[in-house]
């Protein structure tokens, strides 16, 4: 949070110094070779789960990242569940049968191309969204969606919040922590703030959220993907959940959602 | 007046040059002689003295604008640069500051010495400086001797130091004499006025941005006076014509104060008051509002024990500290300071004429707030351990002459820092989680750090116009800034070393040729140097500095290296002055669990850096001046693949700082008129353009989707600043 005000700042600075400007610029990139991209979640609803595996590509290439089929998938957990998912279309593997459990353990293993990827991820407690409605901004006139949701005392949560504007997914990456806010009532305001050009909604439009409670593992993992594409920091790759040189994450997670109207 | 020469026109080659207070002593046989005093700038007086006995003698000297060129053509050589013991040390007076153009037209030292050698700014219009490879929080700030934290104003667009209130600073690039320690790479000591002990006088301007004005006068005609400076910004009334309600509701501005007194109780003693304060304020409507700056206050008396031995003694006190005030729904503020009180007592004694014995003690308490957070709704109180340390210091160095030619400057300092209780202490394990906590009660020492920091300077006179000077230094940091920004930012935190925090260690050797040329018309030097850094800091990936309890987990320690080679070149006098400065140099880390293990560039090693700054007063109204600077681009990590997680497009990278930042060039304007100039009332104007050819330069390089074509990625350069205009009229009556 603080993060973002900081980066408000500089934009403020920025629309300040009147003669700021940003271009597209073309750069001599290198490119290292393939690495293996793993992404899927377990729910606490009935399935089926999705594991997804892709490959990098170098930067001047389009957003086509090859599928990498194949490989040899199961998820089991701690209670004595397993099962092998099948390659649906290429690269996208899913489950039939199992079903996700608060609280319950999850191993994620997958063998492509020779190597073993193994990731392990335990389901949080679900918490439920009171609810959603649209307040004034606290800054300046605008109006933004918000929800409120009671973080339960006494143990350490994560959440994640996933936007979708008229069923498509908003980009970005959203995650929490209770730390400042231990056993509270929590606001989560979606923020329509005119500086993210990209977040103005228009009257009529439909906004979706859907709300997880994610373990600390991957918690970690989206919290270190932020500032992943600008240069504020030295720039390094996520602390991915999953082994032998992985990217991506593999979470079990709980999820609720709600949506409303914008006006 | 710091550095005035004294010289004996019986003997020549006999002299002396005044300390840091003003002070200074020779030692001559009895007789006749003609003293003289003298400074650039200033006239020079002579003194008849019968001398048959100790004596004092004290010179006053009177300001020459005007004459200021033919004062020194026919005074005598300006050879101090080579005669001068120290190396990697450079002076400037406010005066040298007044027609070099700066970005806003404000006046600013720390951008000034950026166009250095071995001194590189640490970013577009940024305050924050790398001295010789160092990292920004490597260099010890000193306002009136009191430790200054954070030397920016408005995110490091502008620093704490007004120039109106500045006498001079002088920059000792890492091998400074044994009184000065604390930072591994430069001391920046900042000295302020000491205002106009004659008549009382008001000086000040109005620019486009920011104001300023200055009152001095005597407390007591010829033997106290006093200054008052004060600043305001105006940021602000740019975003209030901005028609978005987010920006137009900001709050963005900075002010301060500088004050200082000086009283001449007798011919033995003086003593000196001085403080700063300064504010800067951010805030968006009353969501949210952030608030920092320093604070700082001197007292010193000056003591003559005898004719040859001089006392300071001080007494410091430095705050630097921020307020978060965060109003959504839950009404939250966090405070952070850090706090230093300090003693200092320093000695010189002037054995003989070719002898000075410097020696002293210095210790300071510093207490640390890494962070509190309340909740003014309820009571609610969350606070991390505060952290107090005790800094203590000797040192003893000897000057001496050991022939005409050949003289050296050697010593040590011994310095402690112990960790002290209230707290909690922790110990890490491999995943960064607490494995022992350990509680020290008030004033238990919990750990101590005893280091010996030995320096020693020789300079070689080869002749009336060159010399030869070789330096080795220690130095030793106990303070350690954590940022994982690179533009830094006001709530980066202090802390001390400890129990997983060992202190900072460099050592650095350099050698210099020094040359003049044309009657001292020109001044050039080379030095060469080389670093070894042990102990220095880096950061996990995604690590939590602020509010974190376990941030000491959070920090990867490596080593270090820089080597270099600087160039100056000084145009002194002339309607046409100015300098050309160039630097190639390389800076490396290397930590485990980065790159390898392997070496790799710093971020801000930059290979080539170039200033060139020249001076053209056309004629008694008007002066031009202009500078340019290249630098190579900071070593930068960039993408070397991408891929894509829940449609977000995310990129990946292999070796640390394996690519570079566009280099960096620009060119700025500046003119000066003298509208009006008597002697009661005086006014000008001055002009700036900054960038004024509008290089593109890269202040950051993101990589995203492209907007219109998602199926694309993207660089986007962001370029601060380019023909930026700025005047402002100044007075002084």
């Amino acid at each position: 949070m603080k993060h973002h005000i900081i980066q408000l700042a500089m934009a403020l600075l920025l629309i300040f110094s009147f003669s700021s400007c940003e271009k597209v610029v073309d750069l001599n990139l290198d490119t290292s070779s393939p690495s293996i991209v793993i992404q899927g979640n377990v729910f606490d609803h009935d399935g089926p789960y999705m594991i997804q595996i892709s490959k990098t590509v170098a930067f001047t290439e389009s957003n086509i990242f090859p599928a990498v089929s194949k490989a040899k998938v199961t998820i089991s957990d701690n209670l004595g569940n397993s099962e092998r998912l099948t390659e649906t279309s290429p690269g996208t593997y899913m489950t039939s049968t199992l079903k996700g459990i608060p609280g319950a353990t999850y191993t994620l293993t997958v063998v492509a191309e020779g190597s073993t990827y193994t990731a392990v991820s335990t389901m949080p407690e679900p918490v439920d969204i009171d609810r959603i409605y649209i307040r004034k901004s606290d800054v300046g006139s605008n109006r933004e969606v918000a929800f409120d949701f009671q973080d339960p005392a006494g143990i350490d949560n994560y959440y994640r919040v996933i936007e979708y504007v008229n069923g498509s997914l908003k980009t970005g990456i959203n995650v929490g922590n209770d730390k400042l806010y231990q056993g509270k009532i929590i606001t989560y305001s979606l923020g329509s703030s005119s500086i993210k050009k990209d977040s103005v909604l228009q009257s009529g439009d439909r906004v979706r959220i859907q709300f997880e409670c994610i373990d600390k593992g991957v918690y970690e993992y989206f919290r270190t993907t932020k500032g992943n594409g600008d240069q504020s920091t030295s720039p390094t790759n996520p602390t991915s959940n999953i082994s032998n040189g992985a990217l991506g994450y593999f979470s079990a997670c709980t999820v609720r959602q709600d949506s409303i109207i914008y006006h | 007046m710091i550095g005035a020469t004294v010289t004996v026109k019986e003997l020549p080659g006999t002299g002396s040059s005044a300390n840091t207070y003003g002070y200074y002593s020779i030692t001559l046989p009895a007789g006749r002689y003609q003293i003289s005093a003298q400074f650039m700038g200033y006239a020079p007086q002579v003194q008849t003295v019968n001398l048959n006995q100790s004596q004092k003698f004290d010179f006053q000297l009177t300001e020459q604008v005007n004459e200021l060129k033919e004062v020194v053509v026919s005074s005598q050589r300006k050879n101090e640069n080579i005669t001068k013991l120290q190396m990697g040390v450079q002076k400037l007076d406010t005066k040298d500051l007044k027609n070099i153009p700066v970005i806003f037209g404000e006046k600013d030292v720390l951008k000034t010495i950026q166009l250095l050698p071995g001194i590189k700014s640490a970013g577009e219009g940024s305050s924050g400086f790398n001295v010789r490879g160092g990292a920004t929080d490597q260099n010890l700030i000193l306002l009136d001797e009191a430790t200054v934290y954070n030397a920016s104003h408005l995110m490091g667009f502008f620093s704490v130091f007004n120039s109106d209130a500045i006498k001079d600073i002088s920059v000792y690039k890492g091998n400074e004499p044994a009184e000065y320690g604390g930072r591994l790479s430069s001391v920046l000591d900042v000295k302020m006025n000491d205002g106009n002990d004659k008549k009382l006088s008001v000086s000040g301007g109005i620019g486009l941005i920011s104001s300023r004005v200055t009152l001095e006068g005597p407390i007591v005609k010829d033997k106290g006076s006093f200054i008052i400076s004060a600043r305001r910004t105006y940021a602000d009334l740019f975003t209030k014509l901005s028609n978005d309600s987010t920006i137009n509701s900001a709050r963005l501005y900075f002010y301060d104060f500088n004050v200082k007194a000086n009283y001449r109780i007798n011919d033995q003693n003086r003593i000196f008051l001085s403080g700063y304060f300064g504010r800067d304020v951010l805030g968006l409507s009353n969501t949210y509002g952030l608030h920092w700056g320093n604070s700082t206050a001197t007292v010193r008396l000056n003591h003559l024990v005898s004719d040859r031995l001089f006392s300071n003694t001080s007494l410091i006190f430095s705050n630097y500290n921020y307020k978060i005030n965060i109003n959504n729904g839950i009404e939250m503020n966090i405070i952070s300071r850090i706090q230093d009180y300090s003693l200092k007592q320093d000695f010189q004694l002037y054995s003989g004429n070719n002898s000075t014995l410097r020696f002293g003690i210095n210790s300071t308490l510093h207490k640390i707030i890494p962070g509190i957070i309340t909740a003014i709704s309820d009571v609610d109180l969350k606070s991390m351990t505060n952290k107090h340390a005790w800094e203590n210091a000797i040192y003893i160095s000897h000057q001496y002459g050991l022939s005409k030619k050949l003289s050296v400057e050697y010593g040590a300092r011994f310095t402690t820092f112990s960790i002290l209780g209230p707290g909690k202490f922790y110990t890490y394990d491999s995943t960064s989680d607490p494995r022992d906590t350990m509680t020290y009660k008030t004033g238990q020492f919990m750990k101590t750090y005893f280091n010996i920091e030995p320096r020693a300077s020789f300079n070689y006179i080869l002749n009336d116009a060159s010399s030869l000077k070789a330096s080795y230094a220690r130095n030793v940091q106990n303070l350690h800034l954590l940022s994982n920004s690179t533009s830094g930012s006001p709530t980066d935190l202090w802390i001390p070393s400890s129990n997983n925090v060992k202190p900072e260690i460099s050592d650095q050797v350099s050698l210099g040729y020094y040359r003049n040329f044309a009657d001292n018309q020109y001044e050039f030097f080379t030095e060469v140097y080389y670093k070894k850094l042990q102990n220095q800091i880096d950061y996990k990936t995604g690590a939590e500095l602020n509010f974190n309890e376990n941030v000491e987990s959070q920090i990867l320690f490596g080593k270090g290296r820089a080597y270099g080679l600087e160039m100056f070149l000084k145009k002194k006098y002339g309607r046409f002055n100015g300098w050309i400065s160039y630097t190639l140099s390389r800076t490396e880390r290397k930590f485990d669990g980065i790159n390898n293990g392997n070496y790799y560039p710093a971020r801000q090693d930059k290979t080539h850096d170039i200033s060139i700054v020249g001076i053209y007063e056309l004629n008694k109204s008007w002066t031009f001046s202009s500078t340019w600077v290249y630098n190579t681009g900071n070593a930068v990590t960039f993408p070397t693949a991408k891929y894509q997680i829940d449609g977000t497009t995310m990129m990946y990278y292999s070796s640390r700082n394996a690519n570079r930042m566009p280099a960096y060039h620009r060119l700025d304007f500046g003119a000066t008129w003298l509208v009006k100039k008597t002697k009661d009332f005086e006014s000008s104007w001055t002009f700036s353009i900054y960038n004024a050819y509008g290089r593109d330069n890269a202040y950051m390089i993101r990589f995203r989707n492209n907007e219109q074509d998602p199926t694309k990625t993207e660089a986007i350069q962001t370029t601060l600043f380019k023909f930026v205009p700025s005047f402002s009229y100044n007075f002084k009556f």
